[in-house]
């Protein structure tokens, strides 16, 4: 445990001691190095432990949700670290002190101190889209923060009830006592925290602040957002189903986000903001995998990993295209893209599609493995979904004349991606069946089919705005408090 | 106070913070609003301490049953959490106005 914690000590001490020295990456990259030495030590996890020594004190554990989180804000922080490295000012350092608090997320087992990391998450990532001063990303990031301040007061509610009625914070304890949902305040009590998680961390009618947010915000940011700390959010509600009974809620929430998400992306045309509702409906499978628990949260801890290091890979090619070209507009970027940045969107496409052997495949097979035919249905609809959407990036794929300079980010994150494929691909040998392979092949395949066949249809699908996303947020709080009441 | 008139008033507040938050159409009543909202959530925490006949949770003043020190110490980090927040939220509202002009959220939505 103490490694665990002497990480993210150290991660935290080097970001702040990174306003005074420069060049500004350099404590960084320090940070990175301890943080993959304190990941080597405290590997492959550690059972929880109460931090503070006397009985009264924070909860910790290292779980593989822990490992497979911290693995990624790493290598996701490296990759961002190099993209941005001229970058001037207190970009790193709060790049390093919110990344520090994601691995603080992780190890959590205290619903306050969820609370707490959560809020610190929140105000770096809203310092951060804003960063560049552009004042569609400034609204972006104050829409978010409204957004996510109603929804933590909706969770601190709720950590008042569940105290109230139970008398703890230790998310161990709680599912020690195994509280039904009979007691009205534990019920109400779960749906605000739920409900309070959900609109932190992004899911569909709860947090639409997501979309413009990470859409806006620059290259190195929007890649740290969209694969590690809209995990957070899950973490929490992965981490609440374990003690309290919200695993079908979380179902529930899942299927929604799954294809609310993919409908608003089927028809988005600025590049970046596409990608940003995909992680809205990716978030989906890891909701799915979580709720059912068991064998489906370890491929969710999988598909995770997976959909952090294939979404960071399409959003910083993503960034590069942009950067380069000045075009935000799907369309307009057909047959401009420099090599790097177009093979980097290839095989982001080629993993988020779910196609063999990269690790969108692999993890989607840990994730379906074993499950009933319906939820099987829901996940192999929302593969075919995603597919048809991402057929639209295909005439990006066939790089222009214009050479430019690739970062490396874009390098890490394909040798990193392919690489884990390959290495979770060489340890499942259920997934060398041939079947397996055309089921993939007929999901991308039925996806570019239905793309063409919505390709004539244009439905005006309700513009997302603050007071829009405010109420519907509130109304999904208030609806999901109601019916744990009512199941309870 | 009782805990639960405690509670009750905690509950009124959160409602009519969020009422304001959707109502208003200025980000800074938007912003007081969320602010009035939060102050009923950290109100709520301290309904929670509250226990029958006790004392406030100071050493020296028992014996006899103090109210419930935890929550209180949560109300704390609580507190300074949205003073940040506030603080930070409207400095981006100076710079919108700055730029933008307006602090009209119909205004501040149009695609520029």
């Amino acid at each position: 445990m103490s490694y665990a914690i002497g990480g993210v000590v150290v991660y935290l001490v080097l970001g702040i001691v990174g306003f005074l020295v420069r060049p500004r990456w350099l404590c960084g990259a320090l940070a990175i190095a301890a943080g993959g030495a304190s990941l080597a030590l405290w590997a492959p996890g550690f059972p929880e432990a109460v931090l503070g020594g006397t009985g009264w004190g924070v909860s910790v554990a290292g779980d593989p949700l822990a490992l497979g989180m911290w693995a990624l804000a790493l290598v996701i922080h490296g990759t961002a670290l190099l993209h941005e490295r001229a970058r001037p000012g207190a970009f790193h350092p709060l790049l390093t002190l919110l990344l520090g608090t994601c691995l603080a997320t992780v190890l959590s087992r205290d619903l306050f101190n969820l609370y707490v990391t959560l809020e610190l998450v929140s105000l770096l990532s809203f310092l951060l889209v804003g960063y560049e001063g552009k004042s569609r990303a400034v609204w972006a990031s104050l829409q978010y923060l409204i957004l996510a301040t109603v929804g933590m007061t909706l969770y601190l509610l709720g950590v008042g009830l569940v105290y109230g009625k139970l008398g703890t914070l230790s998310l161990s304890s709680i599912a020690a006592l195994g509280p039904g949902l009979s007691a009205p305040a534990v019920a109400i009590g779960a749906g605000l925290l739920v409900a309070g998680a959900a609109i932190k961390g992004g899911v569909f009618l709860f947090g639409l602040w997501l979309p413009p947010a990470h859409g806006y915000a620059t290259t190195g940011v929007s890649v740290v957002l969209s694969a590690v700390v809209v995990k957070m959010g899950v973490v929490v509600l992965a981490r609440l189903s374990e003690a309290l009974p919200v695993g079908p809620i979380l179902v529930a929430l899942g299927i929604l986000t799954g294809f609310g998400g993919l409908v608003y992306a089927l028809w988005e045309r600025d590049l970046k903001v596409f990608l940003a509702f995909h992680t809205v409906s990716q978030l989906g499978y890891l909701l799915i995998g979580f709720g059912l628990g068991g064998p489906a949260a370890l491929g969710a801890v999988l598909y995770a990993v997976a959909h952090g290091l294939f979404k960071g890979l399409l959003f910083i090619a993503a960034g590069q295209a942009i950067e380069t070209t000045g075009e935000r507009e799907i369309a307009h970027l057909a047959d401009r893209l420099a090599w790097p940045t177009a093979v980097g969107l290839a095989v982001g496409t080629w993993a988020i599609a779910g196609l063999p052997p990269l690790a969108g495949f692999t993890a989607k097979g840990a994730l379906t493995a074993g499950l009933l035919l319906p939820m099987k249905a829901v996940l192999v609809a929302l593969s075919v979904g995603t597919a048809a959407s991402f057929a639209k990036v295909i005439p990006l794929l066939r790089p222009g004349p214009k050479r430019e300079d690739s970062s490396g980010g874009v390098m890490i994150l394909i040798v990193v991606l392919v690489g884990f494929g390959l290495w979770d691909f060489a340890s499942r040998p259920e997934l060398r069946q041939l079947g397996k392979w055309a089921e993939a092949a007929g999901g991308a395949l039925g996806g570019y089919g239905l793309y063409l066949l919505l390709r004539r249809v244009r439905p005006r699908l309700p513009r997302i705005t603050l007071d829009r996303a405010t109420v519907v947020a509130l109304v999904g709080a208030a609806a999901l408090a109601a019916g744990l009441l009512f199941l309870g | 106070m009782d805990g639960m008139a405690a509670s009750a008033l905690a509950i009124a507040l959160v409602g009519l913070g969020l009422w304001t938050l959707v109502r208003r159409r200025n980000v800074i009543w938007k912003l007081l609003g969320l602010n009035v909202a939060a102050g009923g959530a950290i109100l709520f925490l301290v309904a929670v301490a509250h226990r029958p006949h006790a004392h406030p949770a100071i050493a020296e003043l028992g014996p006899g049953p103090s109210a419930d020190p935890l929550p209180h110490a949560l109300v704390l980090t609580a507190i300074v959490i949205h003073f940040a927040t506030l603080a930070l939220s409207l400095v981006y509202v100076i710079f919108l106005t700055e730029r933008r002009h307006s602090q009209d959220v119909h205004k501040l939505e149009e695609e520029r």
